[in-house]
């Protein structure tokens, strides 16, 4: 196997940086949240924005959800759809943070978890530049292809 | 970038994300119905979920309360009706309906970082709404919260201090 483009290109070379620090972080956040499903459904709960019945398949969903797209930004299998999905999430997620800190309520985030902290403007500062990030793969992205023959 | 070579990443990025979405959905329910700590797909239930939280919450006997009181370091929060508490209420008490909870909370976070406790109580010992309150200032980052079962009943009949109005 032999390197080309490495590293000569800044903005591929970057996209893989982001592309691998994003699956890294969602690999984390979607196994913590698998091994205790239970907390995590009382921290989707906690946000109070969805119906009962949404809140088990979401909390089974999600993570599994996170670790697939962390799968496949790392494999470089369907990254423009994992990148689409990662920004989407992290949108859904920004409002939904927004909504809370605008209504006072003081709940845990859940984003990793049942270990996380509890919400704050510097969660929100932090999902909208992850959505920021996923958005520059979606656009630079070029694959393990661009570096290696 | 032009508009038309993002439109040519973009409609893939949709179709893939279709497939990972079912992917996920798919090994999400399969794994969910195999492992041992799993959770009912549908089966969430809140009211279930807040009694618990509810039954979490420390409460206070009539002689603790008290002695709290006289301490001066406690506000009691009277979690019935405004009408109810006009018509009489533990003395120096404030009324704060559940509902309510969210726009008191603010002032309530001060009063926190001053050392001072909470005590809510409504009246009867089945009285859902001291927990109520109890529950929604927890939720709202105050966690100095206890509640006085049936506490307006007990302490007007003790003879402790009482007020009547508004204030």
């Amino acid at each position: 196997m032999k390197f080309k483009n490495f590293p000569r290109h800044f903005i591929p070379f970057f996209a893989l940086i982001c592309r691998l620090t994003l699956a890294i972080i969602f690999f984390y956040a979607g196994i913590e949240k698998i091994v205790h499903p239970g907390d995590f459904a009382v921290a989707i709960y906690n946000y109070q924005l969805l119906p009962d019945f949404a809140i088990n398949l979401l909390a089974i969903f999600l993570p599994c959800l996170e670790v697939i797209i962390a799968l496949s930004l790392v494999s470089d299998i369907y990254t423009r759809g994992a990148a689409l999905f990662s920004a989407l999430l992290f949108l859904t997620f920004a409002t939904a943070l927004t909504i809370n800190l605008v209504r006072g309520l003081d709940i845990s985030c859940g984003c990793f978890g049942a270990s996380s902290g509890n919400i704050s403007w510097f969660y929100l500062a932090r999902d909208l530049s992850l959505f920021c990030i996923s958005v520059f793969i979606l656009i630079y992205d070029c694959g393990w292809r661009y570096f290696f023959v | 970038m032009t508009q038309n070579n993002f439109s040519q990443k973009l409609y893939p990025a949709f179709r893939e994300s279709i497939i990972i979405l079912a992917v996920a959905l798919f090994i999400a329910v399969v794994f969910n119905s195999f492992r041992s700590n799993n959770i009912p797909l549908f089966g969430f239930s809140s009211a279930a979920l807040i009694k618990e939280q509810q039954a979490k919450i420390p409460s206070i006997t009539l002689s603790e309360a008290h002695d709290l009181y006289l301490n001066n370091k406690v506000i009691f929060i009277d979690a019935r009706d405004p009408f109810s508490f006009e018509e009489g209420h533990i003395a120096g008490a404030i009324n704060i309906y559940p509902d309510e909870a969210s726009l008191q909370a603010a002032s309530l976070k001060i009063k926190v970082d001053q050392g001072f406790s909470f005590i809510t109580y409504c009246d009867g010992p089945q009285c859902p709404l001291s927990k109520e309150t109890a529950y929604a200032l927890i939720l709202r980052g105050i966690p100095t919260v206890k509640i006085f079962v049936n506490g307006w009943s007990i302490w007007s009949k003790a003879g402790y201090p009482i007020s009547k109005g508004k204030k």
